[in-house]
């Protein structure tokens, strides 16, 4: 999951820049009843106002729910469930083998739990949102009736080539790796199963035509003089000055940021790498919180653990363009949080904690919060 | 047989010996079984017929697995014996799932102790139908598992004075059939010596996949046998088609030789001169839950890298005649992608609209072929090559996979489309 918006939103509004008043009585009001078609759930965000985006990667689509889960979270609390892939198994009927978690997201309002769940690992699994509310208890969301909009994420179209041609049934599909809301964004990346490139687009929300989405190439010179694609894994919204950047880890680990207002159709954006976190590594997902007046990042990775990563001076940061040898640790710096291993999801929790789902001993996955470090 | 908690089997007892037994074909057995212990009592009821399993008590209500009267495909749940005032309560309680579940709760049983402990009931629906009390699961039961619906008549409207006791009966799914069917039919680049920077595998199935932990099972080697070690971008998403009958697996770009960084301390997956294997175990499983039928392996030799862009000017054309379905054929002079060769080179008539046909390539994806589903006709047409046709390292037209930014080579971002023509006579 990735929460994207919280940190900014509240920059923001802190900085006194505020959003459109039109937009905030407006969210659902293009929205429609009904049950909107899943063939898959991935990537989870949280938007205003309760409304859940989920993207739907065998759809290639983005689908904005209103779960109408508005009210606020009161009190301490915080969340411990052992064995959940388990206690969905119960619930959806299945064995905990044929559950997936996908992703994790936390309503920043509620603070309830969303899971992005397979049941089954096939090509018909049914796709499933789970609610874990304080009491731990996973429930299925409801969404037989329900407010929602859907945004298609068609190709990009050809140019001079027009119609299906010999293209009788198409492989290509796009996964979708990550995504957020910002402002009145829907960002998206995505990764295709046959050309290597990462692309992002940037998706108005409200949805007012389904056609409208770009898509832009990304690229990073992090290695030595050459600068190659690669796909990006996990982002989120980060304020530098005062410009809203993206912060992307790459799913061969350098962290790399560039300015979201490049983010225009048919652009080339060239990143810069601030940090190199790490060979033998992929990062799994990523938060921004605060602590002691500073913003820091949380980056769970493969097999370096939950790195705590500082933003301090990072407006100044130098681009990291040499080759990194020798360990491969350079530009801004982390601590790895020992005592959190097995960690494959998280988002923050509130300003204190963060949820975590985490694999424990036995193959079990366990929901629970921890004190941000 | 599966273990089962000690706690589970005693309360399947309990609840047998409160409710009486019956059954059809194992109706005798399972009496037998009582005699002997409740051990022997969940042998039989693994090797009962899942069409139906029941459990009656002597009075009044009875439990059992059935199929639903509107798709007989379906199991549900029925609770019979009910009065006609208990049916009438009910029927008027608008209750909420967490109410019937007091009643009557079904459990997709996990096979250990501590999973079973705290297990949540099955979601599904509540209904009153003539005579009965129909539970039916929301989702399809797994195959080979295991479901006990539990039923509680104090939990009844008015019925807060029943000593009988709960009452189950358990469900075994039918196991799917265990014969392993599937295989890797071709693995993509199909050509035995490969570039050093090669950029991606496709991995082709007869038969649909399952995903979740596929990487366990994909190991790469060099000639020595040694385990390359995390030579492929491992992608939580799992890059599939649609159908799940196809993987894409890329090298990880952090591996591929004169590249990104992690190079310098654990070296490239491949290198010139050497040769390698692929391999891919039996252990992962198919769409149905089966091993593969056998172990794959792709035995390669790998040779100098490729950093120059396809060059379609380069290509041979081989026009067909006019008035047949002969294919069209372009040869490259080197392999090309092999799924990106099949859907981004189209070929378009003298008016300009894309002509329909089949794309195929062969000669370890050397030659190009499109055979078209009407006759050629005569006069200019063009082949239309988009340029994010990629050469086996990643090199697009026009595009080198890695740019030397010193030479100042240009990116280009559209999706644009190269043009070659041809004559057909």
């Amino acid at each position: 999951m990735k929460r994207i918006t919280q940190n900014i939103l509240l920059t923001l509004l802190a900085l006194g820049v505020v959003l459109p008043a039109a937009h905030a009585a407006n969210w659902t009001a293009d929205m429609k009843e009904g049950k909107p078609a899943f063939k898959s759930m991935g990537p989870l965000a949280f938007g205003p106002e309760g409304i859940l985006f989920v993207a739907d990667t065998k759809g290639a689509a983005i689908v904005a729910v209103a779960t109408g889960d508005t009210t606020p979270a009161s009190g301490a609390a915080s969340l411990k469930v052992e064995g959940i892939n388990q206690k969905i198994a119960g619930l959806l009927g299945a064995s905990a083998d044929q559950i997936l978690i996908d992703d994790l997201v936390i309503n920043p309002l509620s603070r309830n739990a969303y899971l992005a769940v397979s049941r089954g690992r096939s090509s018909d699994a049914t796709p499933v949102l789970i609610r874990v509310k304080a009491d731990g208890q996973p429930e299925l969301v409801a969404l037989d009736k329900t407010r929602f909009s859907r945004a298609e994420l068609p190709d990009a179209p050809v140019d001079g080539v027009v119609g299906q041609g010999n293209r009788t049934s198409n492989p290509r599909q796009e996964s979708i790796t990550d995504i957020a809301f910002f402002q009145d964004r829907v960002l998206i990346a995505g990764m295709s199963n046959e050309e290597f490139a990462s692309t992002l687009r940037a998706i108005p929300f409200p949805f007012k035509t389904v056609a409208n989405g770009t898509s832009v190439e990304i690229y990073h010179g992090a290695h030595g003089k050459f600068e190659t694609r690669s796909p990006v894994r996990t982002f989120v919204p980060f304020n530098i000055g005062n410009e809203p950047h993206l912060l992307a880890a790459y799913t061969c680990t350098p962290l790399v940021q560039f300015p979201i207002k490049e983010l225009k159709p048919g652009a080339k954006i060239k990143g810069k790498t601030i940090a190199e976190l790490g060979n033998r590594n992929r990062p799994l997902d990523m938060i921004v919180y605060q602590k002691d007046g500073k913003d820091y990042l949380l980056l769970a990775n493969t097999s370096r653990g939950v790195m705590k990563i500082s933003t301090d001076r990072i407006e100044n940061a130098d681009s990291i363009t040499d080759p990194v040898t020798g360990g491969g640790k350079k530009g801004q710096p982390y601590e790895t949080i020992e005592a959190w291993k097995g960690v494959d999801q998280l988002d923050r929790f509130d300003q204190q904690n963060v949820v975590v789902l985490r694999r424990g001993e036995g193959g079990s996955l366990n929901l629970e919060s921890l004190p941000l470090p | 047989m599966r273990i089962h908690s000690a706690s589970e089997i005693l309360e399947r007892q309990r609840a047998r010996q409160v409710a009486g037994l019956h059954g059809r074909r194992w109706c005798r057995p399972l009496q037998l079984s009582l005699v002997a212990g409740f051990v022997v009592l969940f042998s039989d009821v693994q090797a009962a017929d899942p069409a139906l399993t029941t459990s009656r008590p002597q009075q009044p209500f009875s439990v059992r697995w059935a199929s639903a009267p509107s798709d007989t495909n379906r199991v549900t749940v029925e609770v019979l014996g009910l009065s006609q005032a208990a049916l009438e309560k009910l029927r008027r309680a608008n209750w909420k799932t967490g109410q019937w579940q007091q009643v009557l709760s079904v459990y997709a049983e996990q096979g250990d102790l501590i999973a079973d402990v705290g297990l949540l009931p099955m979601l599904g629906s509540y209904r009153i139908q003539s005579e009965l009390l129909r539970f039916e699961p929301q989702f399809r039961l797994e195959p080979g598992l295991t479901y006990r619906a539990v039923f509680r008549p104090d939990q009844l409207p008015g019925q807060s004075d029943f000593r009988g006791g709960a009452i189950s009966a358990v469900y075994q799914a039918r196991s799917r059939a265990t014969n392993p069917t599937t295989v890797v039919t071709q693995i993509y680049p199909s050509a035995e010596v490969l570039p050093e920077n090669l950029l991606k595998f496709y991995l082709h199935f007869s038969a649909p996949m399952s995903r979740g932990r596929i990487y366990e099972h994909i190991h790469l080697r060099d000639e020595t046998g040694k385990v390359i070690e995390l030579p492929f971008l491992e992608i939580d998403e799992e890059l599939w088609n649609p159908d799940m009958t196809r993987l894409t697996l890329f090298i990880d770009p952090g591996r591929i030789k004169r590249e990104v960084r992690p190079l310098e301390d654990v070296g490239p997956a491949l290198e010139a001169g050497r040769q390698y294997t692929l391999a891919i175990d039996r252990a992962w499983k198919d769409g149905s839950g089966n091993a593969l039928k056998d172990d794959f392996q792709k035995v390669f030799k790998v040779g100098p890298p490729d950093r120059d862009p396809p060059e379609p000017e380069r290509w041979n054309i081989q026009s067909p005649k006019s008035g047949t379905r002969d294919p069209l054929s372009i040869t490259f002079p080197k392999p090309m992608d092999h799924a990106l060769a099949q859907r981004v080179i189209h070929v378009m008539d003298p008016d300009g609209r894309l002509v329909e046909g089949k794309a195929a390539l062969e000669n370890h994806e050397c030659r190009w072929t499109f055979a078209p589903t009407r006759n050629w006709r005569r006069g200019p047409h063009k082949v239309a090559v988009q340029t994010t046709l990629e050469d086996l390292a990643g090199n697009n037209i026009g595009k080198p996979f890695e740019v030397d930014l010193f030479e100042g080579v240009p990116r280009r971002f559209t999706n644009s489309v190269v043009k070659l023509p041809f004559a057909v006579r």
